[in-house]
């Protein structure tokens, strides 16, 4: 497991962990009522929550979870690949260059202005990641609800299939292509500012 | 079909203008077997100059929708601001109870004749509501297997439509202190100034000073209006008037 971490809380891996998975079970289970596994009642963890996944979190000056991506390869099973292939036109995206972003995640426990803040950095911590590993296209299973900010984080997006209704929502699949760019793209959409550009430092776990 | 949409947006990503954009998704509409599309904010175009709004409807519509001041009580639009994915507008009579003159206006764009429709909502936090809606000629049926594909090339149009708009100019955001924000958060829940500066513990002349400061920057007048702009721009959210 890799756990890439932005912010002043970079030094509290376990707890930025610990309640990343809280906060996931409050957002994806509490609030949007999907059907997934909860350990403990507490944590939302599932099958892809393994030694693979790459997580990217925004913590605050404790280590408190506030935003957070789980990246999967695609060259192992991942959610797009497995679970909705039939939202891709051609084949799933495949490849050593190309990562799956799943559970995005904001913390509800922080208000609105708090949460775009942490948006904007982890949308920023994600195009950094992109260009300091070499990835080149992040896939991923968007709700559509969702999907005129996405394209409005101003980086280069395009659909890979007709988007279809599933029992879980209006679900559509993107490839977001990073390329050197993109934090310029990013940024004329105040995303990635240097006030809140996040350092970042890597560490396996 | 959906290869022709994938074409679209990858086309539209090299526009720089919105005459460009609106002949693209002319061609589009024309090929996905409809006839009209109208990309807009739901604003009075005529007073919001930084608006966007390209369309190919009938020549009279526009100005007749602009003199009625529709942009922002239309009944489309405002069944799009109740949702966030696609809506056909056959289903507008359950997504909002009709006025009589919201069936004045519906039955005026048949009469003109535009036909059954589909509208892609796209809100952004922050910025003015907008949609981009297609439609097929009075009388022709609207393609269900299309509606997906709609829905994809809506959303990107209104994002190729958003990265033009601001090219062309570039709007200073309104900017609150964190001290005059939650004074207009507490506003915003009913609170009086003495309230707040209890709250808040500071004293009553310093909030009226900072909800002064903070209405000045909007230029409004009344704090009814200041947290209106505030919940509108995405300064403060829903939840932080409504929790507890």
């Amino acid at each position: 497991m890799i756990i890439v971490q932005s912010g002043p809380g970079e030094m509290h891996s376990g707890r930025a962990l610990r309640t990343m998975f809280e906060d996931r079970k409050s957002v994806f289970v509490d609030l949007l009522g999907w059907d997934v596994p909860v350990l403990d009642g507490r944590f939302e963890i599932d099958e892809f929550d393994d030694g693979h996944a790459t997580y990217v979190i925004v913590a605050d000056g404790s280590g408190d979870h506030l935003a957070s991506a789980r990246l999967l390869p695609t060259t192992r099973r991942h959610i797009l690949g497995s679970l909705f292939p039939q939202l891709c036109a051609d084949r799933p995206p495949t490849g050593p260059d190309i990562v799956e972003i799943t559970r995005f995640c904001l913390s509800r426990r922080h208000n609105s202005k708090e949460r775009r803040n942490a948006r904007n950095q982890l949308v920023a911590a994600l195009a950094c990641h992109a260009l300091d590993r070499g990835i080149r296209i992040y896939s991923g299973v968007a709700e559509l609800a969702w999907l005129q900010q996405i394209l409005a984080f101003g980086w280069d997006c395009r659909p890979l299939g007709p988007p279809a209704r599933f029992d879980c929502g209006f679900l559509g699949a993107l490839a977001i292509h990073i390329t050197p760019q993109t934090p310029a793209l990013l940024a004329a959409n105040g995303i990635g500012e240097p006030a809140d550009q996040p350092v970042l430092s890597a560490q396996a776990a | 079909m959906f290869n022709r949409v994938e074409v679209f947006v990858r086309s539209i990503c090299r526009l720089t203008n919105e005459e460009q954009l609106a002949e693209a998704l002319d061609s589009l509409t024309a090929e996905l077997g409809l006839r009209y599309f109208a990309l807009t904010h739901h604003v009075d175009v005529r007073r919001s100059g930084d608006a966007i709004r390209i369309h190919n409807y009938p020549a009279g519509w526009a100005e007749w929708f602009d003199d009625q001041r529709l942009g922002s009580t239309d009944p489309v639009h405002r069944a799009s601001n109740l949702t966030s994915v696609g809506f056909a507008w056959s289903e507008l009579e359950r997504m909002l109870p009709l006025t009589a003159e919201d069936r004045r206006v519906l039955d005026t764009a048949r009469r003109e004749g535009i036909g059954d429709g589909f509208t892609v909502p796209a809100h952004v936090p922050g910025e003015a509501h907008g949609s981009c809606s297609f439609a097929c000629a009075a009388g022709e049926p609207l393609r269900e297997d299309h509606l997906p594909l709609l829905q994809l090339a809506g959303a990107f149009a209104f994002e190729a439509a958003r990265r033009m708009r601001r090219l062309r100019l570039a709007p200073p955001p309104v900017m609150l202190t964190d001290r005059q924000r939650e004074c207009v958060i507490w506003a915003a829940r009913g609170k009086s100034d003495w309230e707040i500066a209890q709250i808040l513990a500071i004293s009553r002349e310093t909030v009226i000073e900072h909800l002064k400061q903070a209405r000045d920057r909007y230029g409004v007048g009344r704090r009814t209006l200041l947290a209106v702009h505030a919940l509108f721009d995405g300064t403060i959210g829903f939840l932080d008037v409504l929790r507890r």
